[in-house]
């Protein structure tokens, strides 16, 4: 299948260079890791694309979905072929294997999202999402009724790590007792094992969920019990109006559209990305709080949100509504007046992980291992 | 505790429903000689098609109907390609696979994203039925004419053509509801397991089946056992992460097939694969 839809996808692309337009015209190459019909990931990086071609007349963009991980430098080899000079590879697995094109290439552009190696024809990016867990966590904290929230996480990388100790922070900041029980599918797209683990969690207790897997169905799931939910990267309000509290959604067009300009302008050539990382957050308007674009808070939650008061150390008391639009404004004014990993963290274990007053950086986010207070389960590589 | 195996066993007949149909339906086909490869491929359509039909209709069950055919169809074309051209039944059935999970994630765009409003309980007629299903097709392969027609159409096509078997007929049917039952078993993934439509969504379960079929020594009955055990298996690998490591627990299910296909590779005729089957059959040559 893999071969078939990428045939087409090249002829098709193929057909629509028209040679004559081709100079001016800028062409950029997406490499996906999944289906572009997951729902997920893969969803909502060509969903970006397809925004960026429509904002930028001068751009032209082919795409090569489900590529396995080891073979990135083939289809990057097939996408240079066809012309682009910009290509954008959206797996943290892609990492070597664009670094390894990019050496072959050295006059093509280059940029990686979720990665950390650069070169000077290599950038890296990725719109993050711990911010938003964290709101979420709030969230979950007021709506949980056994104090149990399950999480079906994909991988545990320090990616998901960062996302579910961010949450727990959030759940544990409104409700001291909640706990996030986790259980790890090993896939990125698995809706039989999503399925599977949130059945499991709901037989354990759990009647709140969060998740990371590219489709709805955990929000399905839970739905079907009557239970809530929070969404990911997709807007999955639609599969379960009523129990869907919010979510987290990503504009990778942000980005997209900002890279692709610099480099139509000149500004970022393949000799100067060597420093060039784009780590965009709420405050840069990559990520978004909410089930569905525009709406934060579902409306059928914010009675409940405004019920549940809670003492804050430096807002003083108020509704679970009112804290997570205060932290949503704080983590998106442009100077960040408000971050969840600010110390003082310990881990699970009482380690103390970040010191008081400090906030981690972008490094130790990268590479966080350790479990948040609150996180109960399997936790591979916990230091 | 009687609350915890109660849970794990329903989830076990959930997961096992699927499996069940898709295995129910390669033991026909594979009786009568046909291996048939693209189980992934006949699901992932009959999925797409219950799915649709099911949102455009609003009936869970004309779905069903519809993923049926589609699953009969594709079938069809692998019977033609491996029975009527005899070509490589293998690489044919792998050609349906490719096939289906590229046309129906074409086709499919546009459909993912769509939540289906009417759906089928997960623990329906649909296990049930196959359970009768298996208890059935037991009966009619071991203690009827017919059966005894399938299987030495699998056994041994000459002999059966010589006795006045319609061997192609046979094939052909066989593999066709082999293949309505695949489709079944895709459908039940949409409309009633994970109701909604996403690209891929079969997972790698048309495969499972396809080693249940061995697993069960191509006996209906047997099937039953085999697609429970990897249901509960696939649902324990999640329950029991609170106490094993995970990555040993998402291994079983797969480990424990691969086991069992090494424990009954020696196993000799009579409880092992149709004589004939994979093999090509022209009347008249031998």
């Amino acid at each position: 299948m893999r071969w078939l839809t990428i045939l087409v996808v090249l002829v098709l692309a193929g057909s629509l260079a028209a040679p004559g337009i081709a100079q001016q015209k800028l062409k950029a190459g997406f490499v996906y890791v999944g289906p572009i019909g997951d729902y997920g990931w893969t969803h909502a990086h060509d969903f970006a694309r397809k925004i960026a071609e429509k904002k930028l007349p001068w751009l032209e963009t082919l795409y090569v979905e489900k590529v396995p991980e080891g073979q990135t430098e083939s289809f990057i080899d097939k996408l240079i072929q066809q012309g682009a000079r910009v290509i954008f590879t959206t797996s943290f697995g892609f990492m070597d294997g664009t670094l390894a094109a990019a050496k072959r290439y050295p006059n093509q552009i280059f940029a990686h999202a979720s990665g950390f190696k650069r070169a000077p024809n290599v950038a890296t990016y990725m719109a993050d999402f711990y911010q938003v867990y964290y709101l979420n966590g709030l969230m979950a904290g007021a709506v949980t009724k056994s104090g149990k929230i399950g999480y079906v996480g994909a991988f545990p990388i320090p990616e998901v790590k960062r996302h579910i100790g961010a949450f727990a922070l959030g759940a544990r900041a409104v409700n001291p007792k909640a706990t996030v029980h986790v259980r790890w599918i090993y896939e990125w797209f698995s809706p039989t094992a999503a399925k599977e683990a949130t059945e499991a969690l709901i037989a354990e207790g759990a009647d709140v969920f969060a998740f990371t897997e590219d489709s709805p169905t955990v929000v399905q799931v839970a739905a079907k019990r009557g239970l809530p939910s929070f969404g990911h990267y997709s807007p999955m309000h639609k599969f379960a109006p009523k129990h869907m509290v919010s979510g987290q959604l990503v504009h990778w067009d942000k980005i997209y559209v900002d890279f692709l300009s610099k480099v139509y302008a000149g500004k970022y050539t393949a000799e100067n990305l060597a420093n060039v990382d784009y780590w965009w957050l709420l405050a840069e308007g990559a990520a978004e709080l909410g089930g569905d674009f525009g709406m934060p808070i579902n409306p059928e939650w914010a009675g409940r949100m405004q019920a549940v008061k809670v003492g804050t150390p430096d807002l003083g008391r108020l509704s679970v509504y009112d804290l997570v639009m205060k932290r949503l404004a704080q983590m998106s004014d442009p100077k960040v007046t408000f971050e969840p990993f600010t110390g003082p963290i310990k881990d699970r274990k009482g380690v103390l992980r970040v010191q008081s007053g400090k906030r981690m950086t972008v490094g130790e986010l990268n590479t966080m291992e350790w479990a948040a207070p609150g996180v109960v389960g399997p936790w591979p590589k916990e230091p | 505790m009687l609350e915890w195996v109660l849970t794990a066993i329903v989830r076990a007949l959930a997961v096992s429903t699927p499996l069940l149909w898709a295995s129910l339906g390669e033991i026909y086909a594979e009786r009568s000689g046909v291996i048939n490869l693209g189980v992934e491929g006949m699901m992932i359509l009959g999925a797409l098609s219950a799915f649709v039909v099911a949102q455009v209709t609003g009936y869970p069950v004309a779905g069903l109907l519809a993923a049926a055919a589609a699953g009969g169809l594709a079938a069809l074309l692998h019977a033609f390609v491996s029975v009527t051209l005899r070509a490589n039944q293998y690489v044919s059935g792998l050609a349906l696979t490719m096939l289906g999970l590229g046309l129906a994630g074409v086709l499919g765009r546009g459909w993912e994203g769509t939540p289906l409003l009417n759906t089928l309980p997960e623990i329906s007629w649909l296990t049930y039925m196959g359970l009768l299903l298996a208890a059935g097709l037991w009966l009619v392969l071991h203690h009827t004419r017919m059966g005894m027609v399938i299987r030495s159409t699998g056994e041994s096509p000459a002999a059966a053509d010589a006795l006045g078997v319609n061997v192609y007929l046979v094939r052909y049917l066989c593999v066709v509801f082999g293949g309505v039952l695949a489709g079944v078993a895709g459908g039940f993934l949409s409309v009633a397991y994970r109701p909604s439509w996403t690209e891929g969504m079969t997972a790698g379960l048309g495969w499972i089946a396809i080693a249940i079929t061995i697993f069960a020594g191509w006996d209906p009955l047997r099937a039953v056992a085999g697609a429970f055990l990897f249901g509960a298996l696939f649902h324990l690998s999640f329950r029991l992460q609170a106490w094993i490591q995970p990555e040993a627990l998402r291994m079983m299910p797969f480990a424990f097939t691969i086991l069992v296909l090494a424990a009954t590779a020696g196993r000799r005729r009579g409880q092992g694969a149709p004589e004939a089957l994979g093999l090509p059959y022209a009347s008249g040559e031998r």
